[in-house]
């Protein structure tokens, strides 16, 4: 039976479709509480052991799933008028997001391999170009300077060991690391 | 070190894309070479001007700096646009800190008492209060019950991944000796906070990111007739600051909001709310900063963070081996002291901070967002990085950063999440615990007094949205529909 609902949204694909961030996550849940079953052979007799939390969770986590599933049918049943249902957030660019969020990833994986203070130079100039920042002369200035003042701030003062980066990468860092007269 | 917290806390509270949430993350890794006492004091400070800080972009620029400071806004920036720019920001502040002392004078007095009392509970009431912590946590600050819920219990789920500290089994971890350890839930609390707002700031379609503010504000402070005129609006935005910041997961958006509404139904002008009323102003304004003393009360008393502010706070403490909870009165009475002292003096010096900081925003607004964007993520990185010096802690924060930003896209709420992901396994830990000892007897949670209080009040909260919804359907049906 078609749902009834406000027009254009007839059709049970397009409730599922709305739900699909709902259903991922039910799935997920249930793909773990399968996992956390395999965990009741380590449980102690006459006692919760440790799969009870974990399984108790997933199971309320999947009744919120049934729950929101609930609520956005009935929200879509009440919903007579398409101003009604404005977006939560304003439009995104999903490019622009896909590729800051790739060069978080790079970042963390550039930290690991070439070290923070290269990863961290070349994030700074990557992400504000891709943030919007057209000049390059700040660009660069900017992503320099506060490299050299992060750099100064937590290996100086801070001594926190941050990553060298791996084989002529830590050769490269130690030897920058001189020049700044931070070891 | 109060000074600094201050500054740096009404700073955050201002700037664009930084919450006072997380300024303290930020200054998270700053704070490992100091002892506990200037940790501290220097997370109070930022507490309490970040609290605060957020009023200032609202009155100015109609921009909250976060959702407690929606109702300031509503009335501050429609008294901005009559004329009243330099009053409002001087109104605010100067009610904000009435509202922060005189809530730190209650915490004070009635954090002592209620940490003996709390030193004769079992595992069974603890695990009655954390439930009570989850319960309002649902019910309380959100509109979607199915999003709280999700929310919560993945963050609940996320706190079990790891070893399980009772019977020693690693779970979730998929083999990997990082994940044995556990997720730290202060790279949730970056990745879901810091990177997860961003995103969502810097991805929006058609923004002029490198947009620069021009506008220098002024303050100038209420005169003593002015803030006896409101001494009522003032009172009651304290109590109910006070009470709701101590409900674990209430905090100050809801006491803003609460406060707010108040002062609207006790109003001889309710009708004049949302044209710049300097009543709504000081009521959600006195609220916001009063919930910080309450929401002090269950965390020390009790360990268990009110919000999502304390939630960060507790982490701070954690970090520096102060366990919040009654043995902290008895083990660490210094600490406690400190945090005592540190919220009253932070409070008087607020209204000094606040005069002089007001034109120093203007300036820092001038960093476009997408450069503070790019540093903001940095330090995030180095926060991560710092916990253990493990990169692994910079993976799961991108991972949450990422989740944060699809989390603010779906409007699912964070704090219940993060306060999931905290209390979560608190709450494994009393619950087993008391079913070894009672043989998993669940009555026990009835039979002992102030368990049963504590679990029927909670479920009674988790009630609250039905009841009140039926109660709308009957007194006025069509404003139900």
């Amino acid at each position: 039976m078609p749902i009834t609902t406000a027009k254009g949204q007839g059709s049970p694909w397009t409730f599922l479709w709305e739900i699909k961030g709902v259903l991922l996550i039910f799935s997920l849940a249930l793909y773990f509480y399968s996992l956390a079953s395999q965990l009741e052979e380590f449980s102690p007799p006459g006692q919760l052991g440790p799969a009870f939390w974990p399984k108790l969770s997933l199971l309320f986590l999947m009744i919120g799933c049934g729950i929101k599933a609930g609520e956005t049918f009935y929200s879509r049943r009440k919903k007579s008028a398409p101003e009604e249902q404005t977006s939560v957030s304003p439009p995104a660019n999903f490019l622009k997001l896909g590729v800051m969020i790739g060069l978080i990833i790079l970042a963390v994986i550039g930290m690991e391999t070439i070290g923070f203070l290269l990863a961290n130079f070349l994030f700074l100039i990557l992400f504000m170009r891709v943030a919007g920042v057209k000049k390059n002369f700040p660009l660069f200035l900017t992503s320099f300077l506060g490299t050299i003042i992060l750099l100064f701030i937590f290996v100086k003062i801070v001594y926190l060991p941050l990553p060298r980066g791996q084989g002529i990468f830590n050769d490269l860092t130690i030897y920058l690391y001189r020049i700044l007269h931070f070891i | 070190m109060i000074l600094l917290g201050l500054v740096i806390g009404v700073l955050a509270g201002a700037l664009p894309g930084i919450t006072m949430l997380n300024a303290i993350v930020l200054v998270l890794p700053f704070t490992y070479l100091m002892g506990i006492v200037p940790s501290l004091l220097l997370m109070i400070g930022i507490y309490c001007g970040g609290i605060f800080g957020g009023s200032i972009t609202g009155i100015l620029f109609n921009i909250p700096g976060d959702p407690m400071n929606v109702p300031t806004t509503w009335e501050g920036y429609k008294l901005n646009k009559k004329g009243f720019v330099s009053k409002a920001l001087g109104m605010a502040i100067m009610t904000s800190a009435l509202g922060g002392f005189f809530s730190a004078l209650i915490m004070t007095m009635a954090s002592p008492p209620f940490a003996k009392i709390a030193l004769s509970f079992s595992s069974c009431e603890y695990f009655a209060v954390v439930f009570l912590g989850l319960a309002s946590v649902v019910v309380i600050g959100t509109r979607s019950i199915g999003s709280a819920l999700i929310s919560l219990f993945i963050g609940i789920f996320v706190g079990t991944v790891g070893m399980d500290d009772i019977y020693g089994v690693p779970r979730f971890t998929f083999g990997s000796r990082i994940m044995e350890t556990g997720i730290n839930f202060v790279t949730v609390l970056i990745g879901l906070f810091a990177i997860g707002e961003v995103l969502d700031q810097l991805s929006i379609k058609d923004k002029e990111a490198g947009e620069v503010l021009r506008t220098r504000p002024k303050t100038q402070l209420p005169r003593f007739g002015e803030l006896w005129a409101l001494r009522g609006t003032i009172l009651r935005g304290l109590g109910i600051g006070v009470v709701i910041g101590a409900i674990p997961g209430a905090g100050a958006t809801v006491a803003s909001f609460v406060s707010y509404g108040v002062e609207k139904q006790v109003s001889k002008h309710p009708e004049k709310f949302g044209t710049g009323v300097w009543e709504g102003l000081a009521a959600s304004e006195t609220a916001i900063n009063a919930s910080t003393g309450g929401a002090m009360i269950p965390l020390l008393t009790l360990g268990i963070p009110g919000s999502g502010a304390t939630a960060v706070m507790m982490g701070a403490f954690l970090l520096h081996g102060v366990q919040p909870g009654p043995l902290l009165f008895t083990k660490s009475p210094e600490s406690v002291y400190t945090i005592f002292i540190g919220m009253l003096i932070c409070n008087l010096i607020m209204i000094i901070t606040g005069l002089f900081t007001a034109r120093f925003f203007s300036e820092l607004m001038r960093v476009p967002e997408n450069i503070l964007g790019a540093f903001i993520i940095v330090f995030c990185l180095i926060g991560a990085f710092a916990l253990r010096n493990d990169t692994a802690d910079v993976w799961f924060m991108a991972f949450f950063g990422i989740m944060g930003y699809f989390m603010r896209r779906y409007a699912l709420p964070i704090p219940p999440l993060i306060l999931g992901v905290i209390l979560g396994p608190l709450a494994e830990s009393y619950f087993i615990t008391t079913m070894i000892g009672e043989a998993n007897d669940l009555w026990v949670f009835f039979r002992r007094p102030v368990s049963a209080c504590l679990i029927f009040f909670a479920i009674g909260l988790l009630l609250m949205p039905m009841i009140q919804s039926i109660w709308k359907k009957k007194t006025d049906p069509a404003k139900a529909q």
